[in-house]
């Protein structure tokens, strides 16, 4: 770790963090070499892809397309399944030696326990889970677990009840009222609240004349979601008392900073990582110094310090 | 340099650029980490400069390496690319790689073919150039390349200087002779000979159909829409006969009986 002026450890929903900065859920990839602590540094802790309980092929066509400032993917959950996770990808992960979430796309009330079960009971076990409310509902007409506060209510109470360990729960900001769907999650027993996932959006092939994606939506990602996903930090933060994890948009030190001061007790980076690897470093020490001239000797002092 | 860990973001220079006439060129960039690792058929992500617009790096082959100098061909398509043919000597440019299983690693352990015949389409040509230099002329057995034809006279002239008796064909017959890549290529695969190609996906899948038993000694370095370039966003995934394969780490090199062509979407 570079020689970081003030402290930045956090803790969040059970974990105990060295840094605020997170690498958000299905960018990182497992290839040993970027999970080792030289290729982490500024890193507090690392979500996986996506996990389902049987894998999962992802979307045909085109996956990826860039948007000013951002990007709009349509990948569609592929993974090996939570079996393949343990046997392939746990073990790298954990070379990390840094704190790392599950991430666990959240299927029928059945799928999402009996997965959580096999992490449950895996060697060496898992200290934390990332419930991804915002993919389709299988038991709901293709309409995610996040955008009302019955279903997601539903689906924390389902997850808790089969985990015991940390859970973040992260959230759409497709819901129209993201603070209640925020609160019911943490009346279910959410450790923490991860606001939120990419933005619905589209885009249109101009040679083809046709929708660029199969699926014709796709998540929108990147700086140019930032202002978007700040607004949600800052209402989902007015809303519960449980910790919030600002994701979307991050790019630079400052969104971070914006994002703790509005209420985030911890950040998560994903697309910006495809323009700079060495981004989770620039921000905790951007952040190490704005503590230090704000003459905040800890992290903790700065969250939410732009609402009081 | 020690070569094989996972690519790295560098703070590079152009050295120097070149045009080749109608929107393409080619430019050297210094940076001894990618230079000295590169391998034929590997890429790297390029970004003009070091904020986020363009917000994604552009994949381009490496064209050739040596010493701490590598050099990449392109072709202004969108913006990415018309940015990248601003930049003069000197100017700041950021490379991710060397990335990617190139014409050599692809081959696993099998050992060199005795010939190789090279076929490329427009800027395909770069990774079979760096290829040709690697192979040595007693290995390249034929070199075929096929351009537009209007609009690609400067980058057809630079063909024939870069490629020594390279068989040029043109789709308009604006470029020498009239005809696709297909035209030059012998109807049966010698033996003890493998083809390796890049270029447009329309031209590999052509090129494989042509010689549907000998997909094993086809190698097609494909593209694809890409992200991160290190496999971490899963969205440059092909079919394959053994599922869904990245293009950027599990490719861009592919023998042509691995690719399932006929389920490839346009990228
Ligand atoms: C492994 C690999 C090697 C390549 N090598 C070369 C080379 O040596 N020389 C060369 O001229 N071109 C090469 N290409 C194609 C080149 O990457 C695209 O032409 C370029 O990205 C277009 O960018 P743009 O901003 O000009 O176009 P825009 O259309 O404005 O780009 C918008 C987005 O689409 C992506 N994109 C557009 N076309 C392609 C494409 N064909 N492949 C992948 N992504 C695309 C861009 O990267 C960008 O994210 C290669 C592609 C791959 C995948
Ligand atoms: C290529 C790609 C794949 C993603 N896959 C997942 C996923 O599997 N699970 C998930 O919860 N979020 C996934 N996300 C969303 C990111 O984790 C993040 O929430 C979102 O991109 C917003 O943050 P950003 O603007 O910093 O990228 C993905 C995003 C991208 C760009
Ligand atoms: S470009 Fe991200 S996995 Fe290939």
């Amino acid at each position: 770790m570079s020689s970081l002026r003030a402290d930045l450890s956090i803790a969040v929903g059970g974990l105990n963090l060295e840094t605020p900065v997170v690498i958000a859920s299905g960018v990182w990839p497992y290839d040993p070499a970027l999970w080792s602590p030289e290729r982490l540094e500024g890193v507090g802790a690392l979500c996986t892809k996506a996990v389902s309980l049987h894998p999962r092929e992802g979307n045909r066509g085109v996956r990826v397309w860039e948007t000013s400032c951002g990007m709009l993917n349509s990948i569609g959950l592929q993974n090996s399944g939570v079996r393949g996770f343990l046997k392939n990808a746990l073990p790298v992960v954990r070379n990390s030696g840094r704190p790392f979430l599950v991430n666990l796309v959240m299927e029928s009330a059945r799928d999402v326990q009996e997965n959580l079960a096999v992490l449950r009971d895996a060697p060496g076990g898992t200290e934390a889970v990332e419930l991804n409310i915002s993919c389709p509902n299988v038991d709901g007409d293709g309409m995610a677990w996040g955008i009302s506060p019955e279903s997601a209510a539903r689906a924390v109470a389902i997850a808790r009840s089969a985990w015991k360990g940390s859970l973040w729960v992260k959230l759409t900001p497709q819901a129209p009222d993201l603070p209640a769907v925020a609160k019911a999650a943490e009346s279910e027993g959410a450790d923490a609240l991860v606001c939120g996932n990419t933005w619905l959006g589209m885009a249109m092939d101009l040679k083809r004349k046709r929708p660029v994606f199969q699926r014709v939506a796709a998540g929108l990602s990147g700086p140019a979601v930032f202002p978007l996903a700040l607004r949600t930090v800052w209402q989902v933060c007015g809303a519960v008392s449980i910790p919030v994890v600002g994701c979307g948009g991050v790019a630079r030190w400052e969104d971070a900073a914006a994002m703790i001061l509005a209420g985030a007790s911890a950040v998560e980076v994903g697309s910006a990582l495809f323009a700079d690897f060495d981004l989770p470093r620039k921000i905790a020490d951007g952040l190490a110094d704005y503590l230090t001239e704000a003459g905040v000797s800890n992290l903790a002092g700065l969250v939410a310090l732009g609402r009081k | 340099m020690s070569c094989g860990g996972s690519p790295q973001d560098y703070a590079a220079a152009v050295l120097g650029h070149r045009s080749l006439g109608d929107g393409s060129g080619l430019f050297a960039v210094r940076c001894e980490e990618i230079a000295s690792c590169a391998e034929p058929g590997q890429f790297v992500m390029v970004r003009p400069g070091t904020g986020y617009d363009p917000f994604l790096g552009r994949p381009l082959a490496v064209a050739d390496a040596a010493g701490d100098v590598f050099k990449m061909i392109y072709r202004v398509v969108g913006r990415g690319t018309a940015l990248l043919a601003s930049k003069r000597q000197g100017d700041p440019v950021t490379v991710r790689g060397p990335i990617g299983r190139g014409f050599f690693s692809a081959r696993g352990e099998k050992p060199l073919p005795r010939k190789v015949i090279l076929a490329g389409g427009s800027v395909g040509a770069a990774p079979l150039l760096f290829a040709a230099r690697r192979l040595g002329l007693s290995r390249v057995e034929k070199t075929v390349m096929g351009v537009a034809g209007k609009g690609w006279e400067g980058f057809a002239e630079w063909l024939k200087e870069a490629f020594p008796g390279v068989d040029l064909y043109s789709d308009d017959g604006t470029a020498e002779t009239k005809g696709t890549v297909l035209s030059g290529l012998p109807d049966f695969l010698p033996a003890e000979t493998e083809l390796w190609a890049c270029g447009p996906q329309g031209m590999l899948r052509a090129v494989a159909e042509k010689y549907p038993r000998d997909g094993h000694r086809i190698m097609a370095a494909l593209e694809s829409r890409m992200a991160c370039g290190v496999g971490g966003c899963l969205g440059c995934v092909i079919p394959t006969v053994s599922g869904n394969r990245r293009v950027c780490v599990d490719g861009p090199v592919f023998t042509a009986e691995e690719v399932k062509w006929n389920e490839l979407s346009s990228c």
